[in-house]
């Protein structure tokens, strides 16, 4: 168990009387890309926020690289190597692409506010390395010509795509996809598919992909984690969860429309 | 893990390149505030003076306040209350400090004489005073999400007035100072008919110096990896956070940094001619006009700030006696036509629109003999509106006024060619 990269141990949260996830366990080894499945109110955005802090867990705990995250602010936790996209889109709509992704960079700055005030010579490398490196970003994800671009004005698959490239930004070990394919017409989701492989091996990610597309992850995840009622009711290789009993009868106990392969997204 | 070091370290430009482009821009800002001075005091106008030093230190404080309303996009309605910190802790520190040095409150010394410099010192320890004020009121209520910081600067404002009204009446001898000690004069700030005698040092040449670093500094923050953290803040405090922006510490800092420039200016206006530091003068309505500068400017835009602080402080003056503005309509709408983007046809009706009214009141007011000055809040509020229905993101929206128009289309084009 000491090589896994980040380590889920039985993490729950209850709403109110709502037991949204419950005793929710998951290993990641590097380099993993997995995926997180379940009907509509499952508790896959809930589990999400969890990891990034964004809720603290009622009991359990997560830690990365033998690191303990659970407890800490959001902020922390991106630094210690985690990054998120959002499944109802968050990005800064009024700033433009680039900045966008430069805002992602902030965290692995050196100096301080005082140096950038006086513009001093190490503050003003470090802004050229952060843009150079934002523009490297935005090219791997064909967003390079929108830079200026307020990112609102952006259709609906590049903001996905600027989502991810913000995420990626950060510098994380690992990188957590909530529904990236929301939104996107069949060739972008091709697209996209091709688009993780390619980011989990040139920044070395270990992804969780939560995703409702049922092409995207089964073409996608080497293992599939499936969530009904915030319970875990499988885990698995695409293969065998596709033949699982108690999957297609939690897909099939869910009204019709949130059957899979499902195109849009919850906002 | 931090940025790639050895390639920011290639990237920086040599020490000598980058002390010039440091301190460049100040000694340009400090030798423009030099040469307003040398005019001003060449032409002899002290009502224009006056009128420049008030938008000086409107600038300063709208400036200051978007730092918080429009960078972080918290909302803060208490601005003048580090104003008055800032203000009376300026006010008392040179005029005690007068009687005590030079057995006199006057004025001592000349153009950048020891009188100025003690005018200055104290100035910048308001503004430090304030900036520590503004830390203890914003580390706890910005901590928390949502509105509480109006609620809480509101609050502050009404306390700083209330202890202000409280103080003891204005010493007038060095002699009673000694006597009195320093807690007894600290606290001797004139009560509810405010703190008078402090001496007149608010020159445009100090003023300006000060709008200079206010907006230099607010500039530079603006467009480095701070400010960018700092208006992450604003459009989406959960994004920001997860992407490792450090939310509540910024926004403590931006309202810090705002607190002490707020205070700056409050010792500007402490030893402005004919001014007198009243508890009232620097309440709720003060605060107010300072929010409705940078809503009017557009939360977020620093040329947005100056322009609306230029405006709203030179528009009652200029109620008083109302000049043509057909000119300046020409002017406006030739400019429209020829530069605008696709909506130029709305713009240039609004334009025409406008000036005819604006005319048309002219000569009613004319006619019947109406002075106008009498009804700025009308005018005031009425712009205000008007604004709202036509640029409600304010007249520079987030933008600065060369990012916007055909400068800033030819900067952005300028911009995506150097990009490799
Ligand atoms: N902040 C909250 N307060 C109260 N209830 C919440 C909150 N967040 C989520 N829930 C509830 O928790 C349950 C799980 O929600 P969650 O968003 O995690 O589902 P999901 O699996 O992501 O669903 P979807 O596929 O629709 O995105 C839902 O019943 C939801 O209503
Ligand atoms: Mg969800």
């Amino acid at each position: 168990m000491s090589d896994a990269l980040l380590q889920v141990d039985a993490i729950s949260k209850s709403f109110g009387g709502l037991r949204a996830v419950t005793e929710f366990t998951l290993r990641l080894a590097p380099g993993d890309l997995q995926g997180l499945i379940g009907p509509n109110g499952a508790g896959k955005t809930t589990v999400f926020n969890l990891l990034t802090g964004v809720y603290t867990p009622t009991a359990g705990t997560i830690s990365l690289a033998g690191r303990r995250l659970s407890g800490l602010r959001p902020h922390r936790i991106a630094q210690a190597g985690m990054a998120r996209t959002f499944q109802n889109i968050r990005l800064f709509g009024d700033l433009s692409v680039l900045d966008n992704v430069r805002v992602a960079c902030h965290l692995r700055v050196n100096r301080g506010v005082l140096s950038a005030i006086l513009r001093s010579g190490g503050s003003i490398g470090e802004e050229r390395a952060i843009t150079e490196r934002a523009r490297s970003l935005l090219r791997i994800f064909n967003l390079l010509d929108r830079e200026a671009e307020d990112a609102r004005s952006l259709p609906y698959g590049d903001q996905r795509r600027l989502e991810i490239a913000r995420a990626i930004a950060t510098e994380p070990r690992v990188l957590l996809l909530d529904e990236p394919a929301a939104g996107m017409n069949p060739q972008e989701k091709i697209e996209l598919r091709e688009l993780i492989r390619k980011v989990r091996r040139d920044f070395g990610l270990t992804v969780l992909l939560i995703e409702h597309d049922m092409g995207v992850v089964m073409d996608c995840c080497e293992k599939i984690t499936v969530l009904d009622h915030g319970v875990t009711i499988a885990h698995g290789t695409p293969e065998r969860i596709q033949s699982d009993s108690k999957v297609i009868e939690a897909y099939l106990g869910a009204p019709a429309s949130d059957l899979p392969p499902r195109a849009g997204g919850g906002r | 893990m931090t940025l790639d070091q050895r390639r920011a370290a290639e990237l920086a430009p040599s020490r000598a390149v980058a002390a010039l482009r440091s301190a460049a821009p100040l000694a340009v800002g400090l030798g423009l505030a030099l040469a307003l001075h040398l005019g001003l005091d060449a032409s002899d106008l002290p009502f224009h003076t006056k009128v420049l030093v008030d938008v000086g230190i409107n600038v300063i404080l709208a400036v200051s306040l978007t730092m918080v309303n429009g960078f972080t996009g918290q909302f803060s309605v208490g601005h003048a209350a580090f104003m008055a910190v800032g203000g009376y802790t300026a006010g008392a520190l040179t005029y005690y400090s007068s009687l005590l040095l030079w057995d006199s409150g006057d004025q001592h010394g000349g153009f950048l004489g020891a009188g100025e410099w003690l005018f200055v010192g104290s100035c910048i320890v308001g503004g430090l005073v304030a900036a520590a004020a503004g830390y203890v009121v914003g580390l706890p209520s910005l901590r928390l999400r949502g509105d509480y910081l109006a609620i809480v600067t509101l609050g502050f404002g009404e306390i700083v007035r209330v202890i202000l009204q409280q103080t003891g009446n204005v010493k007038f001898t060095a002699d009673e100072v000694r006597e009195a000690g320093f807690l007894d004069t600290a606290t001797s700030l004139g009560g509810a008919l405010g703190f008078t005698g402090v001496p007149t040092y608010s020159s445009i040449f100090w003023v300006y110096a000060f709008v200079a670093i206010t907006l230099l500094v607010a500039h530079r923050l603006k467009f480095s990896t701070y400010g960018r953290a700092f208006l992450s803040i604003r459009e989406d405090e959960i994004a920001a956070e997860a992407m490792g922006v450090r939310t509540t510490r910024y926004k403590v800092l931006a309202f810090v940094l705002a607190a002490g420039f707020a205070g700056i200016a409050g010792g500007m206006f402490a030893h402005q001619s004919g001014a007198t530091l009243n508890p009232r003068e620097l309440g709720f309505q003060k605060s107010f006009d300072v929010v409705t500068m940078v809503v009017l400017g557009g939360m977020g835009s620093i040329s947005g700030a100056v322009a609306a602080a230029a405006i709203l402080t030179i528009l009652p003056e200029l109620l008083r006696d109302l000049p043509h503005v057909w000119p300046a309509g020409v002017l406006v709408l030739a400019l429209g036509l020829a530069f605008g983007g696709p909506k130029r046809a709305r713009f240039a009706l609004w334009t025409v629109g406008v000036t005819a009214a604006i005319e048309a009141i002219r000569f009613g007011a004319r006619r019947l003999g109406v002075n106008l000055a009498d009804y700025r809040l009308i005018f005031y509020a009425l712009s205000l509106i008007l604004m709202m229905i036509l640029r409600p993101q304010g007249i520079f929206g987030v933008r600065e006024a060369w990012e916007i128009g055909p400068i800033g289309r030819i900067l952005a084009r300028r911009a995506r060619r150097a990009a490799p």
